[in-house]
């Protein structure tokens, strides 16, 4: 199953103009927890897809609202020369077709 | 007596302390204020209209420039509906960060909107105004002093990065919308700002719970986002001393315990804490309860003070003039080799525009279809067309124009390993196809500042109007 078949929200934003982060929320406490538990959406994972250092990921679970919260650093500042994405909210994409 | 003179006069002579009703009428003043949602919550009497008007996140053009991101048309719209019910109904109005950045042209262009209005619909108020510029001196002094640190991995702060910039703010809280709130106003214009000091400062001064006030006004500063289906409708939180309310003013928008506590997640790195310059609300405690099903009650938040203060400062420098060129491209052998054939154009050009001038620009281009919002994924399937922009940034006009009118022809032109189409490679939407597009700005600071002198950093001024 994709992370898209699963999660009700994928998205991503800026906090800041130096950080990205991506929330993932779910429709439910058990489409949540079996998220959680397949421990797929790792900060590994996460270095890898944005090709960061994996120091730099920051996974926050935040069970009360069903999701995850991710913060990676951005790789240029937003609204700097050659910026793709000055608001941050394309950056989800990639997390959609996860396997879960 | 003004609209906050009066409040907290009845508060002062209350034996309890009742209920306070805040209503958050816009997240981005501006963009428009739905009315039906704006006129039902003005029917529950509220006690003061909040919006926030500005954000970091439209980028460091607003900022460097000084204009506003919203037009003047919808902008002086949503001001004049605002300004009119806070008069009908004398309850204060309190708007921070205006004009988009809060610097000192973004104010005084809200300002003179405010008066404009003022004029026209003959209305009488105490306004209070509070620019959020930093004067360069003190900023080069608190770097002196290391009292300044980048967010976010931002570069450490240097003296010539201070000079460059064109305008300088910090976000000022809770100690100067007191300050305002204390001269007895009807109206309150703040440059920028904390979004959440616009609607916890009152209640903070009522006597109600510091942290309750900071997290019930960090929701509301985006009015009905924090709902399903999210949305920018009015909303309306009713403050007690053991929590606050959440009700959309728009029926259909229903605030859940889910879509309340996801609003925590959005545009914050951390979910459990509100940094504020005097303090920090944190929010590992807090409780959300379903009331019905479009109200939800929350509590529980706590109030850290800060052993310092600190400011959030944000700056912009001019980087130089920018000019683009739209193309597209359906010929796949131009697109499997579009990156090879983009730096060998673009050394072409270098050569042709730096005959008799220095290499003094730079050129960017994004390839849409492939990697002009992200980066390529590994196996990613090519597009059957892109799309292409291609920028300059230089130090005038004029150079960024003939760089990308260069660029333009021999990108047309230029004869690649197995071209089949030698009529042209590109395709122009329109012609011109290359435009001006003004200076481009870069954000050179965004960093916190230490302070002992909150009191002193943003003085409020009062104009009887």
């Amino acid at each position: 199953m994709y992370l898209q078949d699963i999660a009700q929200v994928i998205r991503s934003k800026n906090a800041g103009p130096r950080c990205t982060t991506l929330d993932i929320m779910f429709n439910s406490d058990a489409d949540y927890q079996k998220v959680v538990q397949s421990r797929v959406i790792s900060a590994a994972l996460i270095a890898e897809l944005y090709a960061i250092v994996l120091a730099d990921v920051k996974i926050i679970e935040y069970p009360i609202a069903r999701a995850l919260k991710i913060a990676i650093p951005r790789k240029v500042t937003a609204g700097d020369p050659g910026d793709r994405d000055v608001y941050g909210a394309q950056q989800h994409a990639r997390l959609l077709k996860l396997q879960i | 007596m003004s609209a906050t003179g009066r409040i907290l006069k009845e508060f002062a002579s209350l034996p309890e302390r009742r209920p306070l009703r805040l209503l958050g009428a816009s997240g981005q003043l501006g963009y428009g204020i739905p009315t039906p949602a704006f006129n039902a919550g003005l029917e529950r009497q509220p006690d003061l209209i909040g919006c926030d008007m500005g954000s970091i996140d439209i980028g460091p053009y607003y900022l460097g420039s000084g204009n506003m991101a919203t037009a003047r048309e919808s902008t002086k719209r949503d001001l004049r509906k605002v300004l009119l019910a806070a008069r009908k109904y004398d309850i204060p109005l309190v708007i921070g960060s205006a004009g988009s950045a809060g610097a000192a042209p973004h104010l005084e262009q809200t300002l003179a909107l405010v008066r404009e209005i003022a004029r026209e619909q003959q209305l009488k108020f105490r306004l209070a105004f509070i620019p959020g510029d930093i004067p360069k001196d003190l900023i080069s002094e608190a770097v002196r002093a290391k009292g300044v640190v980048g967010i976010d991995g931002m570069p450490d702060l240097t003296q010539e990065e201070v000079e460059a910039s064109a305008q300088i703010v910090g976000q000022m809280g809770m100690t100067s919308f007191r300050q305002a709130f204390e001269a007895d106003i009807d109206v309150l214009i703040a440059g920028r700002a904390c979004d959440t000091a616009i609607f916890s400062t009152l209640p903070v001064m009522l006597g109600f719970h510091i942290g309750l006030s900071v997290h019930m006004a960090k929701i509301i500063e985006c009015a009905s986002l924090c709902c399903v289906p999210g949305g920018r409708d009015s909303i309306l939180a009713t403050l007690d001393d053991e929590g606050f309310t959440l009700e959309s003013m728009a029926p259909q928008r229903r605030a859940t315990t889910i879509s309340v506590s996801a609003h925590s997640l959005y545009e914050q790195n951390d979910p459990f804490v509100i940094i504020e310059p005097e303090g920090r609300a944190e929010l590992h405690h807090a409780r959300y309860e379903q009331i019905d099903e479009r109200r939800t009650r929350i509590s529980g938040a706590t109030w850290v003070p800060a052993p310092r203060h600190t400011i959030k400062i944000e700056g912009a420098r001019r980087v130089g003039e920018r000019a683009v060129l739209f193309c597209g491209a359906a010929d796949p052998r131009f697109i499997e080799q579009r990156e090879e054939i983009l730096r060998d154009v673009s050394k072409v050009v270098r050569d042709l525009v730096c005959e008799d001038a220095e290499e003094d620009y730079s050129l960017f281009w994004r390839v849409y279809g492939v990697n002009g919002v992200s980066d390529q994924l590994a196996n990613a399937p090519l597009p059957g067309e892109v799309f292409l922009l291609i920028e300059c940034i230089a130090p005038t006009t004029d150079r960024a124009s003939e760089v990308v009118r260069t660029m333009k022809q021999y990108l047309l032109h230029f004869g690649y390993e197995g071209r089949l189409s030698t009529g042209g490679n590109i395709a122009f939407p329109f012609t011109p196809p290359e435009i001006s597009v003004g200076t481009a700005y870069k954000f050179n600071i965004y960093h916190i500042m230490e302070t002992d002198r909150l009191g002193e950093l943003f003085p409020v001024t009062v104009e009887n109007i």
